[in-house]
């Protein structure tokens, strides 16, 4: 795992990527270099009140220009006031934390399934996927069209898209899409709502899609980060639990109890 | 240049009085970015006699200025501490203090036991006040009982004894003087109080276990007002704990009687804090032209301190 880092980097740029999301670019040369798809980093938040830093995901990282991306939503006073971050301002983060997406070189293809502001992180597992030579297939849902990432944000993926209201795409879940795709010899990584995620377990049975082919990111309230508060757990199958933020959040599906999963509170 | 070292009775003798609390710091070795060398100690994760998994998810949610958890004693037990643990921290400069939690007497004695004479092992904390668990409260809340408790731990061991305080009696001092009594050698005070969320769109409790412990710094003027009223009565040193983020906050603890303070949820935002809490109070040791901590009492303890 890459070494974290504990400093502040500048807000380069921020812009609007899709309907009620944000996005935030900082310089940081040595965050860029060490991010993987699929981990995250906590930033600090300076909304009164707000004592925990939050976990995002890192959205895509170019090392080449010491830049990395964040796309949230706005659920509660710390994603309001990370919003409200301008160009020249600083962010307080610590990362990279956490296992990214295990993603190996070679042909076999990988179904990418995003759902709702899960597609946050798919930018930069589109790019290592690619780099590694892999064809990707990308599913893509939303609530309503407006509320999609760009293509041009995951290009180099076959895309296809759910709505739920019909506005784009399938008129109905990103699950429904998986109908379409060959899964017999395939990689899947999810990224969505833990009850989406929960669901694609079972289809993922039905098609007789092996758990150890799904790698899921998964989303927890976290306290620290870094495994010292033991907030963020995920029951483990066979028992126990998994730390969301140091066993994850990138997690194969076999190793989690889906039973045990819980649809938590995001304030 | 002004003196930091803090005396917790027995002749345990820290660099710092800054220390990180019980369950912030998990067993020193996964806060990163962190000069372990900086802290006063290290206080360990809660441990007990056999393996615990802890409580089901949700159990942290953040509140205004705090937040709560019910972690349920999540820990590998004391064998694995003992055989996986100790012999590293053996190697550090930082001094390690074991949190010791049970749900009877026995228990507790048991763990202590294991570890007495392990080195790497520099004292024990006695988690009597323990909200987010079945039992765990009872010995904190109860004068005789926290006694009875202490009195056995302090038969088993020859090492600092130290007990953490629950804030959630009606006479936070009658047990500290019954613990006190009993042969602890300092006491930490508070834990947690007890508190709850609720999750309004889906009508439930927010933490699995519905109620747990508020800490952050919500708590800190009523940490402030236990850490006063039992320094106001105890020979034995208190060491402040309850919302520390700042150095103002840590110079109000030592104002208020206590000879180190326990930092907890900050280092989970600020995972330096320890460091820049212990350069700010000798910062301001200076500046005032005080030579030690002790000099910052508004009043005077009842016998004089260790140090």
């Amino acid at each position: 795992m890459s070494p974290a880092v504990l400093t502040e980097a500048a807000v380069v740029e921020r812009s609007i990527p899709m309907a009620g999301a944000v996005e935030l670019v900082l310089h940081h040369p040595t965050a860029a270099a060490a991010a993987r798809a699929g981990q995250f980093f906590q930033l600090a938040v300076g909304a009164p009140g707000a004592i925990l830093r939050r976990p995002y995901s890192v959205a895509w990282a170019r090392p080449e220009i010491g830049q990395i991306g964040f796309i949230f939503n706005i659920v509660g006073t710390g994603s309001a006031w990370l919003a409200s971050r301008q160009r020249g301002h600083a962010v307080d983060l610590l990362g990279p934390l956490g296992q990214g997406f295990v993603i190996e070189p070679g042909n076999r293809p990988a179904v990418c399934i995003a759902g709702g502001l899960g597609v946050a992180a798919f930018p930069a597992v589109v790019t290592a996927l690619m780099a590694a030579g892999r064809p990707v297939v990308f599913l893509h849902g939303a609530r309503t069209a407006s509320q999609l990432l760009p293509v041009s944000r995951l290009q180099g993926a076959e895309l296809r898209v759910a709505t739920d209201d019909g506005t784009a795409g399938l008129h109905g879940s990103v699950l429904d899409l998986l109908a379409s795709v060959a899964v017999s010899d395939v990689d899947v990584f999810a990224c969505g709502p833990t009850p989406m995620l929960r669901r694609l377990i079972e289809v993922a049975q039905r098609l007789e899609l092996p758990r150890s082919r799904v790698q899921v990111a998964l989303e927890t309230p976290m306290g620290c980060g870094v495994g010292t508060c033991l907030g963020c757990v995920t029951p483990r199958r066979g028992g126990g639990y998994l730390l969301t933020c140091q066993d994850g959040p990138c997690i194969r599906a076999d190793r989690i109890d889906w039973d045990g999963m819980v649809d938590a509170f995001h304030g | 240049m002004a003196d930091l070292g803090v005396d917790l009775g027995r002749g345990f003798r820290l660099r710092s009085p800054v220390l990180v609390a019980s369950g912030t710091f998990g067993y020193g070795f996964d806060a990163p970015l962190v000069d372990r060398g900086a802290l006063g100690a290290i206080v360990t994760k809660g441990t007990t006699l056999r393996p615990r998994d802890g409580n089901r998810p949700t159990r942290i949610a953040e509140t205004a200025s705090g937040m709560l958890n019910a972690i349920g004693l999540q820990n590998p037990g004391v064998e694995h501490v003992a055989t996986a643990f100790a012999p590293l921290w053996k190697n550090w400069a930082v001094p390690v203090i074991v949190n010791v939690a049970g749900e009877s007497i026995e228990d507790y004695v048991a763990v202590i036991d294991r570890l007495e004479g392990t080195p790497g092992v520099a004292a024990f904390e006695l988690n009597i006040s323990c909200p987010n668990v079945a039992r765990g409260l009872q010995f904190g809340v109860d004068a005789r009982l926290a006694g009875e408790l202490t009195a056995a731990a302090r038969s088993a061991t020859r090492l600092p004894l130290m007990v953490k305080l629950t804030p959630n009696v009606t006479d936070i001092v009658a047990i500290a003087r019954a613990v006190e009594d009993a042969g602890a050698d300092c006491v930490s005070a508070i834990n947690t109080y007890v508190g709850m969320a609720i999750d309004v769109r889906r009508r439930r409790a927010v933490l699995d276990r519905e109620s747990g412990g508020l800490s952050g710094p919500a708590i800190k003027p009523l940490a402030l007002q236990a850490v006063w009223q039992v320094t106001g009565a105890l020979r034995i040193p208190v060491i402040g704990i309850g919302g520390i983020t700042t150095v103002a906050d840590a110079l109000e603890f030592l104002m208020a009687g206590a000879v180190a303070v326990q930092l907890g949820t900050v280092n989970y935002s600020r995972p330096q804090a320890a460091r820049e809490i212990d350069d700010g109070l000798r910062a301001h040791l200076e500046a005032q032209g005080l030579r030690d901590l002790g000099s910052l009492r508004l009043r005077q303890p009842i016998v004089a301190s260790h140090a």
